[in-house]
């Protein structure tokens, strides 16, 4: 009487793991195709694939999306080495892109591509291209934020004691920091991190988190990229009254980083990813990355998101993005202040 | 073969390891971020396993004492928050109370989330208690405290041991609860250094060193396991112990159940709901069906694995006791332990030039089989072991051959303890989210992920119908797991 009991769920499972063996057997067939490219994605669904279902629509070519965080995905690539399935790495910072490139898992990108954004914001050797730009400001209360800080710097100063937010662990962050680093050197860079630090700031897992605390009110600024505002009031479902703000011209504060794109040394199918890469940085495309995720196109004389003043009004510091790969030495740092 | 498969993680950290030259090893062992990481590590698992442990040995106690008609209930309400995966758990509470962050916020999620581990072993332990033995203390004049120090404590201690290995190893492995509230464990560490600094190397060395303690831990535990009392009549056992029969304690034991049951459920069910009502319109159904399917199909064929590589792993222990079988099973225990991220990363490694493999549902069922394995061998071991030698005898000396004794007596007795095994990871593999990300196939979309894909860009009520579906799903498992009559054969009691 037993017996049967358990024979059924058993056949039951069996059936399954014939279905699903088979089911792994038909996607496989399919995958090594002309006209498919495997695209490992470190940037999100919800922004990115709108642009790819166009770029499908209009180039005939099938897109295979793996969607991930852009570090893991990189620690991923690094991992699969030449046997990556993916011919394609869209990034969410340059960071995860150089890391990739130096262990020389990126092809040479074409003349075109590099000459289609400015040198700042790509690779220098032809390894990877900036898509779009993400501004660090700082994001603030205007109803509490009386004086605005007009340097990084003054965030150490006493009246902003205990009242704004940093997120340490947060990749951008970091970036930030290895600019300092590389700018003004350790010293500077160490000293800055323990002032700072005695001006009793909140810390936060996430820029977002940042954001939300100063819409609640718990505190009234913070270091963010410039897109969280937006991205907060989205999630939010209304408006909110916080703002984004820039420091004075030429301000470390005011960094540029950008979310790019590289082709896989491994990948055979270069001409299709060189395709979707143009895709991504014409005009148009450009256009609806302003409009729709809000982030800073990087083709010349495009205005700023939402309100947001141009790239080139901002006068940002000028930092080497091939740079911020080794972050090594910046936690090295945040761990010997123990901010990690 | 299970013991060179069940070693693919440690191998990975060894080759990783052995990259760094010896005097970085030295300086990453002896900087004081690292002895703060293994600090946080084991207060939090310390802070957890005793509340758990008290709690879960507590409510099994009443629910079992107090003869309550409506035990199945309770038993399943203070279950539920195992169908809740920690990260849900965690963003709920965020999302009701900003402030929810540090090491005292992830011990409240944790012991959530764990409790119900350590109450269905004490439960499932109190039900194979003798009640003749409890009349005799009675008999003898022991009041009610001593009947449970001296007749029940002894009996259920193994059973308590053993889950609270599996807490303590959970607490080690959690990602989702400590990353967001902001607790410095080797987990958290391990990520950020892949995240900001991809330095896989200093990763691999935090894995080491968390191996080294988990090894360190389920030695501990079988030392304990050493000094057993073995009081066990072999009949069935059917009444109930009524410890508690006065109304007034019954009814504060009652509240105490419910309160603690809706303290854990109410912020999620209240939170997920309510996101999900503001955005109904925006529910995607179809992903919403895949996504389910997905889950349940990987997750299934995840727990039918590990099932098949405990089944002859218990068995040769149980029978021939080598010394091979019993080091697969301590490294099978050590994986539990391990980051999701760590054993992703390895079975990358290791799999990524077989292009067949690579990526695919079988392989990303494999990983949830090695990752979850030790519930699956803990179940086997007991049910097997339970099932009676002179049952065995009476079938070899009627002329059956030792496989038709498994076949027809031994694996049909196992069968419900094994079945309630294959259900535990079944639960468990449903809310597993980093190994998922990585291996899955490209486009391959479960629950967890879905959620994951919409929290990380904070549209929490875009995540929420699929963790509401994910939270309705586990709780089958659970459900069924958590019922009273069910014989449950506690997961991690290995030794009886």
């Amino acid at each position: 009487m037993k017996d049967k009991r358990v024979s059924r769920p058993v056949a039951a499972i069996l059936t399954m793991i014939l279905g699903a063996t088979l089911l792994a057997g038909c996607s496989n067939d399919s995958a090594p195709e002309a006209s498919e490219l495997t695209i490992y994605s470190g940037r999100s669904e919800t922004f990115i694939a709108p642009f790819l279902a166009e770029f499908e629509a209009e180039s005939g070519i099938k897109l295979n999306v793996r969607y991930g965080d852009s570090a893991e995905l990189a620690a991923q690539i690094l991992e699969e080495g030449s046997n990556s399935p993916a011919d394609l790495f869209l990034s969410q910072d340059a960071g995860a892109l150089g890391a990739v490139a130096e262990a020389g898992l990126l092809a040479d990108l074409s003349a075109e591509v590099m000459a289609s954004v400015p040198a700042r914001f790509a690779s220098a050797d032809s390894k990877w291209v900036g898509v779009t730009g993400r501004a660090r400001v700082f994001a603030y209360s205007p109803e509490r934020v009386r004086q605005l800080p007009t340097s990084y710097m003054d965030m150490s100063n006493p009246q902003y004691k205990g009242r704004f937010g940093i997120a340490p662990t947060n990749s951008s962050f970091q970036a930030f920091v290895t600019a300092l680093r590389l700018a003004t050197g350790e010293g500077a860079t160490e000293e800055w991190l323990r002032s700072l630090m005695a001006n009793q700031p909140k810390y936060y897992e996430k820029n977002s988190m940042i954001v939300e605390a100063i819409e609640n009110g718990e505190i009234d600024l913070g270091l963010v990229n410039h897109y969280y505002i937006f991205e907060v009031a989205k999630a939010l479902g209304r408006e909110i009254s916080v703002k984004d703000g820039f420091f004075a011209d030429g301000d470390l504060g005011n960094m540029i980083n950008v979310s790019g794109a590289g082709i896989l040394s491994s990948s055979k199918k270069s001409d299709s990813a060189t395709k979707l890469i143009e895709y991504l940085l014409r005009a148009s495309t450009q256009e609806k990355f302003v409009a729709e995720t809000k982030e800073y196109a990087l083709l010349e004389g495009f205005a700023g998101p939402a309100g947001l003043p141009a790239l080139n009004e901002i006068a940002a510091p000028s930092v080497d993005l091939n740079a911020l790969r080794d972050l090594k030495a910046t936690q090295e740092l945040l761990i010997k202040v123990g901010l990690l | 073969m299970l013991l060179s498969l069940a070693s693919i993680p440690f191998l990975y950290l060894l080759l990783r390891v052995r990259e760094i030259s010896r005097a970085e090893l030295l300086a990453i062992l002896l900087r004081p971020k690292t002895i703060e990481i293994i600090f946080n590590t084991f207060a939090l698992a310390i802070v957890v396993a005793t509340l758990a442990v008290l709690i879960g040995t507590l409510f099994a106690s009443l629910i079992f004492s107090s003869n309550f008609r409506s035990r199945g209930i309770l038993l399943a309400l203070s279950s539920l928050p195992l169908a809740i995966p920690s990260y849900v758990f965690t963003y709920c509470w965020i999302a009701i109370w900003p402030n929810f962050r540090g090491f005292w916020a992830a011990a409240l999620v944790l012991t959530f989330s764990t409790m119900p581990y350590i109450l269905l072993a004490a439960f499932a332990a109190l039900r194979r208690i003798d009640k003749v033995q409890v009349d005799v203390a009675r008999s003898l004049g022991c009041n009610r405290l001593r009947v449970f120090t001296r007749v029940i404590l002894p009996q259920i201690r193994n059973s308590i041991a053993a889950s609270t290995l599996l807490v303590v190893l959970y607490v080690f492995s959690d990602f989702g609860a400590v990353s967001l509230l902001g607790v410095d464990t080797f987990t958290r560490a391990i990520q950020n250094l892949y995240r900001a600094s991809f330095d896989r190397q200093s990763a691999a060395l935090l894995g080491l060193i968390l191996v080294f303690f988990a090894a360190i831990l389920i030695f501990a535990e079988e030392r304990m396991q050493r000094r057993t009392i073995n009081a066990r009549s072999t009949a069935r056992i059917k009444d109930e112990i009524a410890l508690i029969t006065k109304r007034a304690p019954k009814a504060i034991a009652f509240a105490a159940i419910i309160a603690y049951s809706l303290l854990a459920l109410a912020v999620p069910a209240y939170v997920l709901i309510t996101r999900m009502v503001g955005n109904f319109q925006g529910i995607d159904f179809t992903s919403l069906a895949t996504a389910t399917f997905n889950t349940v199909l990987v997750a299934t064929l995840g727990a039918t694995i590990a099932i098949l590589f405990a089944l002859p792993l218990a068995w040769t222990i149980i029978s021939t006791r080598s010394g091979f079988a019993l080091a697969t099973e301590k490294v099978v225990l050590i994986t539990h332990a391990l980051p999701g991220v760590v054993l992703g990363l390895a079975l990358v490694a290791f799999s990524s030039r077989i292009t067949w493999l690579y990526q695919s549902v079988a392989l990303l069922a494999f990983a949830y089989a090695l990752l979850f394995l030790a519930k699956g061998v803990g179940a086997t071991r007991t049910s097997i072991e339970r099932v009676p030698n002179s049952l065995k005898e009476v079938a070899t000396t009627l002329g059956v051959s030792p496989w038709e004794t498994m076949r027809r007596v031994t694996v049909p007795l196992a069968a419900p303890g094994i079945g309630l095994g294959f259900l535990l990871i079944l639960l468990t593999a449903m809310k597993e989210l980093p190994a998922t990300l990585m291996l899955r196939p490209t486009g391959f979309d479960t629950l967890a992920i879905e959620i994951w894909s919409a929290a990380s860009i904070n549209r929490f009520n875009e995540a929420a119908p699929y963790a509401l579906l994910l939270i309705l799903i586990a709780a089958i498992p659970t459900f069924i797991l958590s019922r009273p009559d069910r014989q449950f054969q506690e997961e991690g009691g290995r030794h009886q």
